[in-house]
């Protein structure tokens, strides 16, 4: 029998970038369904392989971005993520998933608040690729471009020097080319040590075709995007185990 | 009438027997905003039912009777004198709008799907796809409260496209605004309590942002003018475009449907904004009237939404509409007009204990849509209102009783006759019009022509309006592909925003058009604003012969003959543009009243109108931007300029008041349209921008702000039927041109598709420089270089958002 790959898509209320990430995974061959949160249970995510939270605004995000979704899993889920993460199960938070990652602890220790320009920001940005070992980013060149849509992006640290030790010891996976946000070390994206938990602010599914990028003469690919070389990267990942 | 009266649900009031002063007064003190003749009109209604109207009902009629709700300035006789010839217009909406739509849906038959009778209009994708779009103004309450006012008006707008069809998904908004300068002089201001330009326009920004960003609605196009005219009324057009099942648009009410309000609670917020948003705004507004605005919460809208949808997909609904303006009243009174049926306000949950039952049936609390369901699925529905999040309730239900009832604890609080309640008595006004005849001026330079450039590039309606774009998540649902600003650098502006539609292989253009500076020439000005809306999206690749329109309208004071004129020279001139285009009109919405008492007298608004635009684009390939591509190509240039100097923005700029408002050829506009079209099919166009305000110049440059190459043209090669002069050739705004970028391969092909239209070449795209050089003959007129263009373009807006 063949034997599907899946991913699951929570989903809170603000939550809004749910449909187009699954556009993107499925578009990888990942096998798909989006969870409004009263539907999860703990013993329902164990048969799954990767877990996604996309990006929104879960619960309106009007207290600390994330926050309230945090509290929300801690409660219901309790350490079943952390157990899934242990079996081999990768988990990927991208922008407000990202912030959300970062309040339950499971990345790095760290806080994405109130970008340095106090606005939220449209726009498309230039990356570093940190971790071309990543499953995620092993498909993506030293340096890519992604959009970006968000207020609270800018990393910072409990100590000033602790994000020099997430780049050091392999946690930080993207940083900008130029810090728009104010973003400490202009980290863009993080992992954990394991490699299995990861997120980051701007957004893979929002470029999946080619004919996503602003500039119709862009020639990095005949097809698609670079977000779509970083849901395959997975995929591939997956599927090899 | 004392406060503690008006909390006793069911009592009556007293009409049969007051005279027309003590109706008048009766009106005022209730906030009711009816006429004398529509209060003698109910008080024979209620003589014939021998008794007196209870007071839910009165308030009941006074919503659906609003300017709000039934558009009766629209719908009434207006004896017209234009030029001194005088006509009678019996509806100016079924003369001028709905006979155009009419006309094209026999023309082109299964093109429209719904026009004006929904809450959006549905036009056909494919063969199992429509799409719709709609727009409202909210414009009173964003005056006294800009964040809350935007957020809502942007939030009531999606409410209508959810109450679209059995319920349409929301793809796309825009935000159309009007404000005062923002560098206007507070000492300028002639009365209290007004909010200044800076202010109105930071509040209004942000409030649309945090609407759309947390609906997860890409806003993709808009467009901003300032005008003194809006310091005391500022406008604020929100708008968003949906798409459905084919099979999902027509919806029907039949006896024994259970009425659901599904979404948030009902609260004492927005009481009264129908009537409050069909009179003047003045000082007293800012204090008495914060009632009147709503207060919005886009996640508790969002999880009806996807509550809405799941249900719609699943089959579950037979209907659905919005609570807007007049709240359960109007949406319920709408919905129940044909059948009639009941309703028990005690059902419906509420956001804090003691509300009165006017208060209850008139709350404008967002957030609400009222759903037609059969019994065997209203298990299901609350099942899902369970997994989403949101709340449900089933108030109550159609029958065939042709009476709108209303219970609350027992007691009956509303019995009307759904007949007498939609049959509003026809309005008259009296409407003057004279025209003016503007002659030709020359525009002259500032300093040189390149100065007057660079300056015109920085004024606060041509400046890029990038610090503002980046506030609106344009790129959501990942479907944008012509952002609003694009283009090599990624900061260029478009025209059109093009939108791929999920399950289909087709996209959809969207593209406004709002030229108040226009209103010496009413006429023209709905001539050109029909025009630009179809010029910018058949630039992005659209189909000239597949676009829908929308109209919005903001007009002052409907009883002032001379301001009701222009409404009346403008609609004909839309009304003539569309039908000569082929392209209806949808949908539409009309907001009067639009002006401020101050202590030194009124002050309205220009006349306006925002023509929106959908187009459907039909495959990948015929997407086009508007920014220049490759060196090597050849810039053409197809369509007339005249020295049509009416409201131009260098006119503006120099002081050069006067000259004709540009006007249309409409049939050779269209040729030279679909002939465009066939050049996009063909493969031939690179780039393609409209020519709008500041014309050729203006228009070159920003093409250009992708400084992939130098652009060198003659002024001398432009089409043109008369002595212009390098000013007007410079910075005319005549309409139906469009300037674009095509590869030297194709100059002959390109040259014997336009052949008989007014086509030239008129220059080239360099890779030895990055300036634009503007000659004529061997004159050079303006020699610049991009990167400073670009930067005064850019910088326009930036400090003051």
């Amino acid at each position: 029998m063949e034997k599907w790959i899946t991913a699951i898509l929570l989903k809170f209320p603000g939550t809004n970038c749910d449909e187009e990430t699954e556009r993107a995974l499925q578009s990888v061959g990942f096998k798909t369904e989006i969870w409004p949160f009263t539907l999860v249970e703990p013993t329902r995510i164990k048969n799954v392989d990767l877990i996604v939270l996309a990006g929104g605004f879960s619960y309106g995000d009007y207290i600390m971005a994330g926050k309230l979704a945090q509290l929300n899993i801690q409660q219901k889920l309790q350490n079943s993520l952390n157990e899934f993460c242990h079996q081999g199960g990768f988990l990927l938070g991208i922008c407000n998933g990202f912030q959300i990652l970062m309040r339950l602890g499971l990345l790095p220790q760290g806080s994405l608040i109130s970008n340095t320009t106090h606005r939220f920001m449209c726009q498309w940005v230039e990356l570093n690729n940190k971790a071309q070992q990543s499953p995620f980013l092993k498909g993506l060149p030293s340096s890519f471009e992604l959009p970006i849509a968000h207020a609270e992006g800018r990393l910072v640290t409990q100590a000033p020097k602790q994000a020099e030790t997430y780049l050091k010891e392999g946690n930080v996976t993207l940083t900008y080319t130029q810090n728009i946000n104010g973003s400490a070390y202009s980290i863009a994206g993080m992992q954990d040590a394991s490699g299995q938990v990861f997120g980051l602010m701007p957004h893979p599914e929002r470029f999946l075709y080619k004919e996503h990028h602003y500039d119709p003469d862009w020639a990095g690919d005949s097809e698609w995007g670079w977000g779509y070389y970083f849901f395959k990267g997975i995929y591939d990942h997956i599927e090899a185990m | 009438m004392a406060q503690a009266v008006l909390h006793k649900p069911s009592i009556e009031v007293s009409i049969r027997d007051k005279s027309d002063a003590e109706l008048s007064a009766l009106s005022s003190v209730m906030k009711l905003s009816l006429s004398v003749e529509d209060m003698k009109a109910i008080q024979i209604q209620y003589k014939n039912w021998d008794r007196d109207p209870i007071l839910v009902e009165l308030e009941v009629i006074a919503q659906t009777w609003s300017e709000h709700c039934k558009h009766r300035i629209f719908n009434a006789v207006i004896h017209h004198t234009s030029d001194g010839k005088q006509t009678m217009i019996d509806s100016l909406f079924n003369t001028y709008i709905k006979q155009v739509t009419q006309g094209i849906q026999a023309q082109k038959p299964g093109f429209i799907l719904s026009a004006f009778h929904d809450n959006a209009g549905f036009i056909r994708l494919d063969d199992q796809t429509a799409v719709c779009l709609k727009a409202e103004t909210h414009n009173h309450p964003s005056a006294i409260e800009p964040y809350a006012g935007a957020n809502t008006g942007l939030g009531g707008v999606i409410r209508d496209i959810l109450g679209a069809g059995k319920g349409a998904k929301p793809i796309g908004s825009l935000d159309v605004l009007c404000f005062g300068k923002p560098n206007t002089s507070p000492s300028l201001i002639k009365t209290r309590h007004v909010i200044h330009p800076l202010g109105i326009m930071r509040g209004v920004v942000r409030g649309v942002r945090d609407y759309g960003n947390r609906m997860g609605i890409p806003t993709v196009t808009g467009a901003i003018h300032f005008e003194d005219g809006y310091l005391y009324n500022p406008l604020v057009f929100c708008g968003t475009a949906g798409m459905i099942p084919t099979e999902d648009i027509d919806k029907k009410v039949v006896h024994g449907l259970k009425v659901i309000l599904l979404g948030g609670a009902t609260g004492r917020d927005g009481l009264h904004g129908a009537t409050f948003s069909s009179t003047s705004l003045d000082t007293e507004s800012h204090e008495e009237d914060q009632g009147a605005v709503q207060i919005g919460n886009p996640i508790e809208e969002k999880k009806a939404c996807d509550c809405i949808l799941k249900a719609r997909e699943e089959g579950l609904i037979d209907f659905i509409t919005d609570c807007g303006a007049g709240g359960l009243s109007s949406a319920t009174g709408e919905m129940l007009s044909k059948t009639g049926g009941t309703l028990y306000l005690e059902e419906v949950p509420l956001k804090e204990p003691g509300l009165s039952s006017w208060e209850i049936f008139l709350s404008e609390s967002q957030e609400r849509m009222v759903l037609g369901i059969q019994p065997q699925h209203t298990k299901r529905l609350f099942e899902l209102a369970g997994i989403y999040e949101t709340q449900c309730a089933e108030i109550g239900e159609a029958d065939n009783s042709g009476h709108l009832k209303v219970y609350h604890d027992g007691k009956k609080v509303c019995d009307l006759d759904c007949s007498f309640l939609h049959t509003s008595p026809q309005k008259t006004f009296r409407s003057h019009h004279q025209t003016k005849i503007a002659s030709d001026i020359q525009l002259k330079p500032t300093a040189d022509w390149g100065n007057t450039l660079k300056r015109l590039l920085k004024e606060f309606n041509v400046c890029s309006r990038e610090p503002i774009i980046r506030e609106y998540d344009h790129e959501v649902q990942g479907n944008t592909i012509i952002k609003p600003l694009a283009g090599a650098l990624g900061d260029n502006p478009q025209d059109g925003s093009v939108l791929r539609v999920d399950q289909t292989e087709k996209y959809i253009s969207l593209g406004v058009s709002l030229l108040p500076q226009y209103n010496p020439d009413p006429y023209r000005m709905g001539l050109s604003s029909v025009d630009e809306t179809i010029r910018q999206l058949v630039v992005t690749g659209a189909d000239p012969d597949r676009i829908a329109l929308l109209d919005n309208f903001c007009v002052g004071n409907p009883d002032d003959p001379n301001e009701l004129g222009k409404l009346v020279e403008c609609i004909k001139g839309i009304a003539d543009a569309a039908r000569a285009y082929q392209a209806p009109f949808i949908s539409g919405k009309d907001s009067f009243y639009n002006y401020f008492e101050t202590d030194e007298g009124p002050e309205s608004i220009p006349l306006t109108i925002l023509i929106s635009g959908i187009g459907i684009v039909e495959n990948a390939s015929h997407i086009t931007g508007a920014s220049i591509r490759q060196p090597n190509s050849k810039i053409c240039f197809v369509g007339i300029s005249y020295p049509e100097t009416g409201g131009n923005a260098c006119a503006q700029l120099t002081d050069q008041h006067g000259g004709p408002v540009p006007n249309l050829n409409p049939e050779e506009a269209i040729k030279i349209y679909r002939t465009f079209y066939k050049a996009i099919a063909q493969g031939m166009i690179r780039s393609a921008h409209d020519l709008s305000e500041g014309g050729l110049a203006v228009a070159l440059a920003e093409m250009g702000f992708s400084l992939k190459a130098g652009l060198e043209i003659d002024l001398a090669k432009i089409p043109t039927r008369t002595t212009l002069g390098t000013g007007n050739a410079l910075f005319s705004e005549s309409n139906n041109r469009i300037l674009f970028e095509v590869s030297s391969d194709y100059v002959q092909k390109i040259t014997t598709l336009f052949q008989g239209l007014p086509f030239s070449i008129i220059g080239e795209t360099y890779t030895n420089h990055r300036d634009l050089c503007i000659h004529e003959n061997k004159t050079i007129i303006i020699q610049e270089k991009l990167s400073t263009l670009k930067e005064s373009w850019k910088n326009g807006l930036l400090p003051y958002y």
